[in-house]
């Protein structure tokens, strides 16, 4: 593939502007490259004839295009049980306090946000029904969510190659998932209606309020692609979208309390996670 | 093995609240002065709401939720709003307005000259943390001005700190004057051997 033409300063600087507006990203000179990439693919999936010609389509709104390049721009890499000393830290640690003041038969809600290609929300469902013994005390509702709507599409189908699959032994293969070839599996029916998927961008707060409350967030490796302000937004959200007492897991080169102070710091023997504090009554 | 039996039904939108936002931020509970605070940024007076808001506010999170408001209206009033916190008593709010100004760093900027040359040293600390979002060239153009001048040896080590990240070969005599300025503090003599080298391996 031949490097695409560059971008000149001034049209760098207008759409990197476009997409801080539109999704709180910031893309720096040193994604420049990155961004080239992209929008130059857009520019030939449009049959647009320059940069000047695509910028005016894409601010247009014409056919979704602000949302295809939304899509374009998502890094949508990544595999089943991925950072799973999380996971373990969900079974071992995070449910058990969460649970300590529930009933059987009483929600466990717990969501993946973004969930890309649905890796990470079938991951939790599948490590919950490997390794949880009070998998079938709860309700336990996963809810996977993105910006991206190609992705979630694919997520709802549930078709994955063997590099997601690498972490998984053939026994959990064969057992949550159908061969359809060599190369592709399908999350069994039963598991892909277990988890539900939603478009959210994660700081509009009118779309992630919807969402309702949580016992646990995954929200890993977004959060860096975020400026101060949004990111000081997302955590907002975030908080919002937990119960008094739930728990929030972020990528591990991520900190919440560079972010904001709202949560509390929680260190268990397999992770570092962050806390809603539970509500005090205290005077103002 | 479906795990979901009853899925939990979807959230209806709040009733919208009838009280008026100067109502709600003066006399709501935590959680409706929290939600008021977030969507301050988004009504015509949320700026002259937050103002007085701030000034009574003693819970932390609603206050995060203001702070975050007024980065989000982003002009230099709201900056202003949040930076006579710079001078708080209280550390935790010293942080908290530092952290908005670092959330809206271009009207945040308009304010540094000021900040830099503030007669309290805790404020001209605080301020390097504000140059430090300005554009690398800036920041040490900056940085560099406040070294050479300021009588303070932790201001100069937070100044260094910085311009050890942004740094380069103008900055290496700037250092090396501090260094000879403060000759009996062992940290400062520490922060510009550790700034020098670092600028100096990164040019190579």
């Amino acid at each position: 593939m031949t490097d695409p033409p560059q971008m000149t300063e001034d049209e760098f600087r207008r759409l990197a502007e476009f997409l801080y507006r539109r999704t709180g990203m910031v893309f720096t000179e040193s994604k420049r490259y990155y961004v080239e990439r992209r929008v130059w693919e857009r520019i030939d999936a449009t049959s647009s004839l320059s940069f000047s010609v695509y910028f005016a389509h894409l601010r247009s709104e014409v056919r979704d295009e602000v949302e295809q390049l939304i899509n374009a721009f998502t890094v949508n890499e990544t595999y089943f049980y991925r950072e799973d000393h999380q996971l373990a830290c969900l079974t071992t640690d995070l449910l058990r306090e969460r649970v300590a003041t529930k009933r059987p038969g009483d929600p466990i809600r717990i969501w993946s946000a973004p969930c890309s290609t649905g890796e990470e929300p079938y991951s939790i469902a599948i490590w919950l029904l490997e390794n949880w013994k009070d998998v079938d005390t709860y309700d336990i509702e996963i809810v996977g969510s993105d910006i991206d709507t190609c992705v979630l599409e694919a997520a709802a189908v549930g078709i994955f190659g063997k590099r997601a699959l690498m972490r998984l032994s053939p026994e959990v293969i064969a057992r949550y998932f159908h061969a359809l070839d060599d190369e592709r599996w399908q999350i069994l029916d039963d598991l892909r209606q277990s988890v539900r998927f939603t478009r959210v961008n994660l700081i509009e707060t009118k779309e992630t309020r919807p969402q309702g409350r949580f016992d646990v967030i995954f929200c890993r490796n977004v959060l860096i692609y975020f400026d101060d302000e949004s990111r000081r937004i997302a955590a907002e959200n975030l908080y919002d979208n937990l119960l008094p007492g739930g728990f929030i897991c972020l990528g591990h080169t991520e900190s919440m309390s560079r972010i904001s102070p709202l949560f509390e710091v929680c260190r268990y023997s397999e992770a570092i996670v962050y806390r809603r504090p539970e509500e005090l009554r205290r005077a103002r | 093995m479906p795990l979901v039996r009853n899925p939990t039904p979807t959230v209806e939108p709040r009733a919208p609240d009838e009280r008026k936002p100067v109502q709600v931020l003066a006399s709501g509970s935590d959680e409706e002065r929290w939600i008021a605070a977030r969507s301050a940024a988004e009504t015509p007076e949320g700026l002259s709401l937050l103002t007085h808001a701030l000034a009574v506010e003693r819970v932390p999170r609603v206050r995060e939720a203001m702070f975050t408001a007024l980065a989000k209206i982003a002009t230099p009033e709201s900056a202003s709003v949040a930076l006579p916190y710079l001078r708080s008593e209280d550390a935790a709010l010293r942080t908290q307005a530092l952290d908005a100004l670092r959330a809206m760093p271009a009207v945040a900027a308009e304010h540094l000259s000021q900040l830099l040359d503030d007669s309290d040293p805790d404020v001209r600390l605080l301020a390097c943390e504000i140059a430090r979002a300005l554009p690398t060239g800036d920041a040490s153009r900056v940085l560099g001005e406040l070294i050479e001048k300021e009588t303070n040896s932790n201001v100069c080590s937070a100044a260094i700190e910085i311009l050890a990240e942004t740094g380069d070969v103008a900055s290496l005599p700037i250092l090396a004057r501090c260094a000879a300025r403060f000759p009996n503090d062992p940290f400062l003599t520490f922060a510009v051997k550790t700034a020098s080298g670092r600028i100096g391996s990164s040019e190579r």
